[in-house]
């Protein structure tokens, strides 16, 4: 029984040091005045977290990310929520080739989408590097949109649009007033979902950013490789809690993980 | 409990275990408002028609381009005899399924220990705790790799400590070596073989360990027995995460192994942009997406294995 009662806090302290703690590290090293990535920091001062506001491609590559993780996510969703109807409710041919079409850009490694994008769409076809960009983040958040608004539609009754119907109103209809408002809490989940896992994605992207079109991960680790200041991880630590910021809100007000 | 199973069953539908997340409610006949096939395919064919010629078609092609003739429009396995006979490659194949595997099988074993521990509190401190297992995925790997040259760099916290305790006397050399990449692939993917386990062990049933340990068993033969073919599900699925996860990570080994000690993804990366070989870099896609596959395939066939020699767990299910 002895030995019971200090496993358990012992294990879950180390685990929890060993997942927690380098964040931590990181977040305490963005507060240092000193000029060099450091810990402990030197000192205590706000320079580099002011610092990140004013670095030009910081700003640049945060738009481009936020632009992709947006319109990227509202693409897929705009195309995934009628398969994932379709899935959910109709008997479809070859419904499963679909899903398996739709759900594939999740089970290849990302680095080898970006490439193939690169050398069959975006060289022989002429495509800009930004469309080219929007493009692999759609088809990369495409899998999550389809899962978690599928799994609310499956959570859903059919037989309530079958008496919207019944009652005069037409298809259309009963789907944006009746099955729309009822899972808009997947919705808003599959959304936020996509908008991180597109946020954060490094290797889809790798091959398509070129000179000043770049996502902003994929600029932090360029700018990590050269410069070997605090500036890195004020803007990590700046993004971390942006993202933990949303995913709790969402879970909070949505009952998020219902659907993830 | 609930939030455990979700995430568990969401791994699973992204394994393709299990296509459909829930059962549909509905169990009556089709009404007739579903069955019009071509609304249907109205429906799903947008998606279906972006995902294949923005991914499927050009990943295709991608692959296919490892089996043609150097010359001419034939096909061969010239590629792949030269990518395995350069000793570079050899190196670095090697490398990645090993780490693959020495990271996978670390973290089932600290994943066991740390699944135990939350599934042992109260409620209320086990949702907080779990809470704090899955924060981690929400944060950029980028950053968390990142943290790691801070801590193993040569003058991180770790050559400060051993300098002080009197370890070694020159700051020792762990950035941009294997044990750094193991450290942070490790890292990275723990969390999610830790939250399979937490699932797995829930769905146990509650008396199977008491009623082992009335039988006489020790707990070395209740885990071997009893817990291991009663979660392998879950390890299962941990497992091909972790596993996959590891082989085709690129941010790690970009960052803590450097140019020197490249893993698959980041030699497939050097060979685009330094050497614009794209051949070699089909065979490296290739080689990823069977060894990813091949994975999942072998952890499934273990866990039957095992299955058949305990029949009993059955009753699990």
């Amino acid at each position: 029984m002895n030995a019971r009662t200090l496993f358990i806090p012992l294990t879950l302290f180390v685990v929890i040091a060993f997942l927690i703690g380098p964040f931590l590290i990181i977040v305490a090293a963005s507060f240092s005045a000193g000029e060099t990535l450091a810990f402990p920091p030197q000192g205590f001062s706000l320079r580099w977290i002011a610092k990140v506001f004013t670095v030009e491609s910081f700003r640049a590559s945060f738009g481009m990310s936020l632009f992709l993780a947006i319109g990227g996510t509202a693409a897929a969703l705009i195309m995934g929520i009628p398969a994932s109807y379709a899935l959910s409710r109709y008997k479809l041919p070859g419904a499963e080739v679909i899903r398996t079409v739709v759900s594939a850009p999740i089970i290849v490694p990302g680095i080898i989408v970006g490439l193939a994008l690169l050398r069959y769409i975006v060289v022989p076809f002429g495509v800009g590097i930004s469309l080219a960009l929007f493009l692999a983040h759609t088809a990369l958040v495409l899998p999550y949109a389809v899962r978690v608004v599928s799994a609310s539609l499956d959570n859903l009754r059919s037989d309530i649009e079958e008496a919207a119907v019944l009652l005069g109103s037409s298809r259309l209809g009963a789907f944006f007033r009746v099955v729309l408002p009822n899972i808009r809490g997947g919705i808003l989940s599959a959304f936020i979902l996509g908008f991180v896992t597109s946020f954060n994605q490094v290797p889809v992207s790798l091959f398509l950013s070129g000179p000043g079109v770049r996502t902003l991960p994929i600029d932090m680790i360029a700018y990590m490789e050269i410069v070997f200041d605090p500036s890195v991880a004020a803007l990590s630590s700046l993004l971390a809690f942006l993202s933990i910021g949303i995913v709790f809100a969402a879970e909070r007000f949505l009952g998020f993980s219902r659907y993830v | 409990m609930a939030r455990a199973d979700i995430s568990l069953q969401g791994l699973a539908w992204i394994l393709g275990s299990s296509p459909r997340m829930t059962a549909q409610l509905d169990t009556g006949e089709d009404p007739t408002m579903f069955q019009n096939r071509a609304e249907a395919l109205a429906l799903a064919l947008p998606a279906a028609i972006f995902a294949a010629a923005v991914f499927l078609v050009p990943v295709l092609i991608l692959l296919s381009d490892g089996f043609r003739t150097p010359v001419g429009g034939g096909w061969s396995l010239s590629a792949y005899t030269e990518f395995f006979s350069s000793p570079l490659n050899q190196t670095v194949f090697l490398r990645t399924l090993r780490l693959g595997a020495i990271v996978t099988v670390v973290s089932a074993v600290i994943g066991y220990a740390a699944a135990f521990a939350i599934v042992s509190l109260e409620p209320s401190t086990k949702g907080k705790i779990t809470g704090l297992v899955v924060l981690p995925l929400m944060i950029s790997p980028v950053a968390r790799t990142y943290a790691w040259i801070v801590i193993l760099g040569r003058t991180g916290i770790v050559n400060q400590a051993f300098q002080a305790i009197g370890i070694s006397d020159a700051p020792l050399r762990i950035l941009f070596s294997e044990t750094a990449i193991f450290i942070g692939l490790l890292q990275l993917f723990l969390p999610l073989m830790i939250i399979s386990l937490i699932s797995a062990l829930e769905n146990m049933p509650r008396d199977a360990i008491p009623a082992a340990r009335v039988l006489g068993a020790n707990w070395f033969q209740v885990f071997w027995k009893v817990v291991l073919p009663l979660t392998r599900e879950g390890l299962v699925i941990g497992g091909t995460l972790v596993f996959t996860g590891s082989l085709t990570a690129y941010i790690t080994p970009a960052i803590l192994g450097g140019s020197k000690v490249l893993m698959l993804e980041t030699l497939m990366y050097q060979q685009v942009s330094v050497s614009g070989n794209f051949v070699s870099a089909s065979v490296i896609a290739f080689i990823l997406i069977v060894m990813s596959f091949a994975a999942n395939i072998l952890l499934k066939r273990l866990a039957t294995a095992r299955n058949r020699r305990a029949p009993g767990r059955s009753a699990s299910a």
